[in-house]
């Protein structure tokens, strides 16, 4: 039996991948997203609640900046952080309510 | 020197593990395997064996721990028997998928309901298209040896894959019989040192297990398949290796018992052959020419060396000791898997089911003298008449 697999379909043996220091372009998941996470960051504390609890790691802290960082290509939109900041710092807003949210997207990632 | 010793199925496999130097063991109690793991656990106690032991807090999670050993770089080992072998249901894909050779000792039981404990095969056969190595022993002996054999052939690069290594609960696993042990030096000669290719690693960061596309996935399964047509070779070299540093005589993938001659057969996987082949002993001194083919692995199964054992017989029949409600013959699983390996001959034989060994039932020696009446009306006719017989529930 010989498989001729094209390239861009091949999979590494045990689909074993060189990690990602930062993030896996190949993979983004933004797209299942309804409403993304708003931060008010006069009112975030800097607690990392958020950074903790998302189950994705969509948060960050920009040291530069000195506040949280949304890394919109792979938050999903499930609410987690928005539920658990103790500071009320973020809130729900529909994608569709963003002229680059991604349901107005002609054709996925 | 090596040492002949008497010991059960599941002390013979603990001590082939120990052998083996497994680094990682993950236990969780259930009947019959757990014998293996509390031998296991004395070693380690007793600081005869130098490995992490992890109490998982059920077969999920030893399937889980044994995983992350092993693509940590350990040669990783557990077990289990009857639901417990269900309950892990969920890894075993994965596992396979994701290229770990774990070990996992099954000493067969009954799945429920509502709780027969004795042995059947029904618990790991469920799990056979999963991408794993799979066989049976019928002696503790062999239970040792597979064991050695399995991580050898699992663990080599061209294959790679987790391994079921299997006896039947109580007829194998806690009847002691006659089991060599041998010296640790030609356990070394026969088992190298596990060599994970793409190990975690600090310094080389990797990500195991990842989402990949859909229009991946099918490349994804022909791999696997394909791999499945190189192990038949590795199995091979594994087993003359094995033979030669051991002075053993196994054939890489059946065992046959007087099929020289042989008009009827049986097939049996596992313990119950040890029966048939004293069945057989005392049917030929009536006349009748009975043979007997037991497979050493049912993945990947043996299918051209089947063919040509079983191509002179005038009729075969099948143990089931497993069961397959409402499958294509109505019976147990190794009727497929038979029927369909000698569907390419010339002239097949006609080939019939015997549901026994089921529950934990013994096969007596008068079941066997039962089988082989059929078996002798099916040569005689040339045909098969029927696909299934209860062992026991028939009327004569």
């Amino acid at each position: 039996m010989s498989i001729n697999v094209p390239k861009d379909r091949e999979v590494p043996f045990g689909a074993v991948t060189p990690a990602p220091v930062n993030q896996q372009e190949l993979f983004i998941t933004s797209n299942w997203r309804i409403i993304r996470p708003i931060i008010d960051h006069e009112k975030c504390t800097r607690c990392f609640t958020c950074y903790i609890s998302c189950p994705d790691s969509c948060w960050s802290f920009n040291e530069k900046e000195e506040q949280m960082e949304w890394n919109w290509k792979f938050c999903k939109g499930c609410g987690i952080c928005i539920n658990e900041c103790p500071a009320d710092a973020l809130s729900a807003a529909p994608e569709l309510d963003f002229p680059d949210g991604v349901v107005r997207l002609e054709k996925p990632f | 020197m090596a040492q002949e010793k008497m010991l059960s199925g599941c002390a013979a496999a603990a001590q082939a593990a120990k052998l083996a130097e497994v680094e990682v063991i993950c236990s969780y109690p259930i009947r019959p395997y757990t014998a293996i793991m509390m031998e296991l656990a004395r070693m380690v106690a007793n600081g005869e064996l130098d490995a992490e032991f992890i109490h998982g807090e059920g077969e999920h999670a030893q399937l889980s721990v044994v995983l992350g050993a092993s693509a940590a770089g350990a040669r990783a080992y557990t077990g289990s028997a009857g639901v417990g072998v269900t309950y892990a249901g969920e890894l075993y894909s994965p596992m396979a998928g994701g290229r770990y050779p774990i070990q996992m000792a099954i000493a067969d039981r009954t799945l429920d309901p509502p709780g027969d404990f004795g042995s059947e095969h029904t618990d790991a056969m469920t799990f056979r298209d999963q991408g794993w190595l799979m066989g049976w022993a019928s002696t503790p002996q062999e239970v040792f040896d597979n064991t050695l054999i399995n991580y050898r052939v699992g663990e080599d690069p061209r294959v790679m894959l987790p391994q079921m290594v299997c006896q039947d609960g109580y007829f194998i696993s806690h009847i002691p019989d006659k089991v060599i042990l041998p010296e640790s030096a030609q356990v070394k000669e026969f088992l190298p040192p596990y060599k994970a290719p793409h190990p975690l690693s600090l310094t080389c960061p990797v990500s195991h297990g990842p989402q990949i596309r859909p229009d991946q996935g099918a490349p994804m399964d022909a791999q696997r398949a394909a791999t499945f047509l190189e192990v038949p070779k590795v199995i091979e070299e594994a087993t003359a290796d094995f033979n030669r540093i051991f002075g053993r005589n196994y054939n890489p993938y059946l065992e046959t018992y007087q099929m020289d001659d042989a008009e009827i057969a049986f097939f049996v996987q596992g313990a119950h052959a040890t029966t048939c082949k004293s069945a057989i002993r005392n049917l030929r001194k009536q006349g009748v020419k009975a043979g007997l083919v037991r497979p050493r692995w049912v993945r990947p199964w043996p299918t051209l060396q089947i063919a040509e054992a079983l191509s002179n017989v005038k009729a075969v029949g099948t143990v089931e000791t497993s069961t397959s409600y409402g499958g294509a013959m109505r019976g147990g699983n190794l009727i497929h898997e038979l029927r369909a390996s000698l569907y390419d001959l010339p002239v097949r034989p006609p080939v019939t089911s015997f549901m026994g060994g089921l529950g934990g039932e013994v096969v007596l020696l008068d079941d066997f003298y039962y089988m082989a009446k059929i078996l002798t009306q099916m040569a005689k006719d040339k045909k098969t008449h029927r696909h299934v017989y209860w062992i026991g529930f028939e009327e004569e």
